[in-house]
């Protein structure tokens, strides 16, 4: 079904349908899905995507019956399960989680920084039939565990998250992504940063072959803010995380880092745009991908610093293994910087695993599978051992060593 | 920043263009824009057989139908190709002069003013030279030293009439027409440009160059170079550009086309100094420029080294396909941009051969307030067994109204190919500077010393005639009053 019909048939379960101003924004959506050529050369949300499946989808949605949020008071720390996109309203003197509202809809609508192209976000606006909003109150230093669970098969999830760190508040979110059936969920999480917040996000993919994941994320920094992502893709499945983050006053800090292992047909596309408009801000993307057998992956990333964002400090950094002859990784990782006190620098590099380091460990009783596995472990221990979350960590190492069994 | 910096900055970008005089000679031009008259006047013009004139009518077809490429990081209004001359020659250029005391003088005093080795008495420098004055090349030095090794230097005029089995072979095979629609707009009304044909196993003993000239107004340069490395052959070869200082934009879209045979080996240095246009960004040179090498036997190579200073825009990607195994491309460049020029360029090597190799070393230097972009593409295709790239891309910005960006793309479909890329971006360091003003340099000489170490990777594979000549524009084109 095409995604004209999908819509007019299902508006009534599409949120927010009544409002005139949402209504009229889809319309305008509409048309550009309806004139445009989708010219995969160009357009970077299309790229290594079956149009076919993109164009042509079933749209089921079905409002879970349970869903819960645990609070563990004596260690500030929160459990939620969310299921399909969907989670109950709590309140009490720290955090408050609500259902989305039209505002919020609308206030994304407006945010430039996402490309107007970027289909996915706009099939996200179209169809959005799901999601919650967080706010952690003033300084307050707490710990969210979220499990997201879809129910259900063949289920079209679109889902809008709102995070909101108020001033001087701290937390430390872990996501969890592990589904087993043939859904699809396309995700969109506006983030906002007051003065002096801070941010930690973790985000752990694991999602069998039938499951995509498609995670757009907005990050806005205030003064002396700072962000931190941690994307670690395990999934079997395609995957998509795009990352905007807007560094709008002084000192606030993006930190941005992905590490992807890829195996069969897998497709992974990543993206990070950071863009610094205020002086003395800290930015730093790193991507790390392993790919065998016949996966592909893309990265791109752009760091854009204005004329106003002196001492600007962007670093950038994508490394990418091949582990077959039929993996493939695209990386274009762009600079764009106005002013001219920056110190801003980037990195790439895509290549197989060193034959000479290989080579002095075999001639050191090693394997040659042994070998590979090690340093394909040590290729990403840097980023591993920067984990202070002990359970992330732990869960982590095993999967990593799930994914390195079935390397040959 | 201090304000004495300011004031140096304030010098630099009110630099002067030197070459930006007029030369006073009769035109010959056919009437303003594109259709297919004009093409068959430039066609008629130059004597050329039928099948040359269909080549250029079946690129005009295919101009029409395309648009112009819009990836670049420019920003220009819209041109109007038919407000441009597509053909001016000096009068009397009918028949090509057979020797030098043919030539108009004054032609001869405007190449002596640019520091063209003409006559007699320069070609001891050993460079031979064939000069383009608007559309028509005025003269070839040292022909007949180089016709004894067999070797073919003329211009590509000369070359449709007397070598067609080369051009009917070699013209368009690595730029097709309808490669995009620069391509195919210099493909339907190029004028002039060099042929260059190395026989198997000759090293061309001398430097053979180029120096083209717009100086009509409103006209446009299409040239068109094609230069054919034989089996274990060898030529390096050089190109230069000026032109006079304008209030309206001139176009100039050239297409370059190398193709270097088994064991061969080209290297082709530009000094592009194209009038950029004054302090308040009027007029200069548009420079739509394709430039391509094809290393399509084993062990070829091919080598782009480009100066570039010039052009209110440059729009310039020299590239490499990398066909033969163990083929190598390299690719070096300085662009500096100030006032408000705008470049646009980088290179784009395509692997395709195993154990081919690739070396890119990107220098950008953005004053006053110009914007300056690499853009560079790295494939690796899937047969590219152990394949290799370095890129290397730095830039450096005078001054806080500039930019600079770098947008490279990697592409790799093969596990035993090996790529690198590296950027930096940053302001010149106040270190270095307070360095070299302690041990008694003025403010500009430590900026400019400082540029050209900046610099000096890229300039050092110039051939020896160009590196002095390079490294005066670099620190002409952040002059006040260094020379």
């Amino acid at each position: 079904m095409n995604i004209q019909d999908n819509y007019q048939i299902n508006k009534k379960n599409i949120f927010f349908s009544e409002n005139e101003n949402i209504r009229n924004h889809r319309e305008k959506l509409m048309n550009i899905f309806e004139n445009d050529r989708f010219d995969k050369k160009n357009n970077e949300s299309l790229k290594n995507i079956n149009l076919e499946n993109f164009l042509d989808f079933k749209y089921k949605y079905l409002v879970p019956e349970e869903t819960s949020v645990i609070n563990n008071n004596h260690d500030n720390s929160y459990s939620i399960v969310s299921v399909n996109g969907q989670c109950t309203s709590f309140k009490d003197d720290k955090i408050e989680i609500t259902k989305i509202l039209e505002e919020d809809y609308n206030d994304f609508s407006k945010n430039n920084t996402i490309e107007k192209n970027d289909h996915f976000v706009n099939l996200n606006s179209l169809f959005l039939n799901c999601g919650f909003k967080i706010v952690v109150k003033k300084n307050n230093n707490i710990k969210i565990k979220i499990s997201n669970i879809v129910a259900d098969d063949d289920l079209t999830i679109f889902q809008k998250n709102n995070i909101i760190c108020e001033e001087g508040s701290s937390l430390n979110l872990i996501e969890e992504y592990e589904n087993k059936n043939n859904s699809t969920s396309n995700i969109l999480n506006v983030i906002k940063l007051e003065k002096s917040s801070q941010l930690n996000h973790f985000l752990i993919q694991d999602n069998s072959p039938s499951h995509n994941l498609i995670i757009t994320s907005h990050s806005s920094c205030k003064k002396d803010s700072s962000y931190t992502q941690k994307i670690y893709n395990f999934s079997e499945g395609y995957v998509r995380n795009f990352h905007f983050s807007e560094l709008l006053e002084i000192n606030s800090a993006a930190d941005l880092q992905g590490i992807f292992f890829l195996k069969d047909n897998n497709i992974s596309n990543n993206k990070t745009f950071v863009k610094h408009l205020a002086e003395d801000c800290k930015s730093n993307q790193v991507y790390k991908g392993i790919l065998n057998d016949r996966s592909k992956a893309t990265y791109f990333s752009n760091t854009h610093v204005d004329q106003v964002a002196q001492k600007t400090e962007g670093y950038q950094l994508s490394k990418g293994i091949l582990l077959s002859d039929n993996a493939s990784y695209f990386s274009k990782p762009e600079l764009k910087i106005y002013a001219d006190d920056v110190k801003c620098s980037h990195g790439s590099t895509i290549g197989p695993i060193d034959e000479n380091a290989i080579f002095y460990l075999r001639s050191r009783g090693m394997s040659k599978i042994a070998a590979t596995k090690l340093l394909i472990s040590s290729f990403i221990n840097e980023e591993l051992s920067s984990i202070d979350e002990e359970q992330i960590s732990e869960i982590i190492q095993k999967k990593l060593v799930r994914y390195l069994s079935k390397v040959k | 920043m201090n304000s004495e910096t300011l004031n140096t900055l304030d010098n630099y970008s009110k630099n002067k263009y030197k070459y930006g005089f007029v030369t006073d000679i009769d035109n010959e031009k056919p009437k303003k824009g594109l259709n297919e008259d004009t093409i068959k006047f430039i066609s008629f013009k130059k004597n050329e057989p039928e099948w040359m004139l269909d080549w250029r009518l079946k690129a005009f077809s295919k101009w029409k139908k395309m648009k112009e490429p819009k990836w670049a990081n420019l920003n220009f209004p819209e041109i109007d190709y038919q407000d441009i001359y597509y053909y001016s020659a000096p009068k009397g250029f009918d028949k090509k002069p057979k020797d030098l005391s043919e030539v108009d003088p004054k032609l001869i005093e405007t190449y002596n003013k640019l520091g063209i080795p003409l006559e007699e008495q320069k070609v001891l420098a050993g460079v031979a030279v064939d000069v383009v004055f608007d559309s028509v090349s005025v003269a070839t030095t040292y022909k007949g030293e180089l016709e004894k090794l067999g070797i073919i230097f003329c211009s590509i005029g000369e070359a449709i009439q007397k070598h067609p089995h080369l051009i009917k072979k070699y013209l368009g095979s690595v730029i097709p027409a309808g490669d995009h629609s620069f391509s195919a707009l210099n493909s339907a009304v190029f004028t002039d440009g060099s042929f260059v044909y190395i026989p198997e196993g000759v090293k061309c003993p001398m430097e053979l160059s180029t120096y083209f000239r717009i100086n009509a107004e409103n006209t446009g340069q299409f040239e068109r170079t094609l230069i054919i490395a034989d089996k274990g052959s060898y030529v390096s070869y050089l190109e230069g550009c000026t032109a006079p200082k304008r209030d309206d934009n001139q176009l100039h879209a050239a297409n370059v086309e190398l193709i270097a045979l088994e064991d061969a080996e080209i290297k082709y240095s530009t000094v592009q100094n194209w009038y950029p246009g004054d302090e308040d960004g009027k007029g200069g040179i548009y420079n739509f420029v394709t430039k391509r090498g094809l290393c399509a036997g084993k062990n070829s190579k091919i080598s782009w080294t480009q100066v570039e200073t010039g052009s209110a825009i440059t729009w310039k990607y020299p590239s490499c396909i990398l066909k033969g195994d163990n083929s190598i491309g390299e690719f070096y460049s300085v662009a500096i941009t100030n006032n408000f020029q705008q470049a646009d360029t980088g290179t784009k090597m395509t692997h395709i051969g195993k154990n081919t190799k690739s070396k890119i070393i990107s220098k950008g230097i953005s004053l006053g307030k110009s914007q300056n972009t690499y853009r560079g593409e790295v494939s690796f295709l899937r047969k590219a067994d152990r394949a290799r790239n370095y890129t290397q891309c730095d830039s450096l910005l005078v001054g806080n109204k500039c930019g600079a960006h770098t947008v490279p793309y990697i592409d790799s479909k093969n596990n035993t190919a090996v790529i690198e890329h590296e950027a930096s971006t940053s302001k010149i360091n106040e270190d270095q500077l307070y360095y070299c003003r302690q041990r008694g340099l003025s403010h500009e000489e430590a900026v400019s010393l400082i540029v050209n170490g900046f610099c000096k990777q890229v300039l050092q594979e110039l051939p020896m005639e160009f590196a002095v000549e390079a490294q005066k524009l670099v620190s002409i084109s952040l002059e006040g009053s260094v020379g």
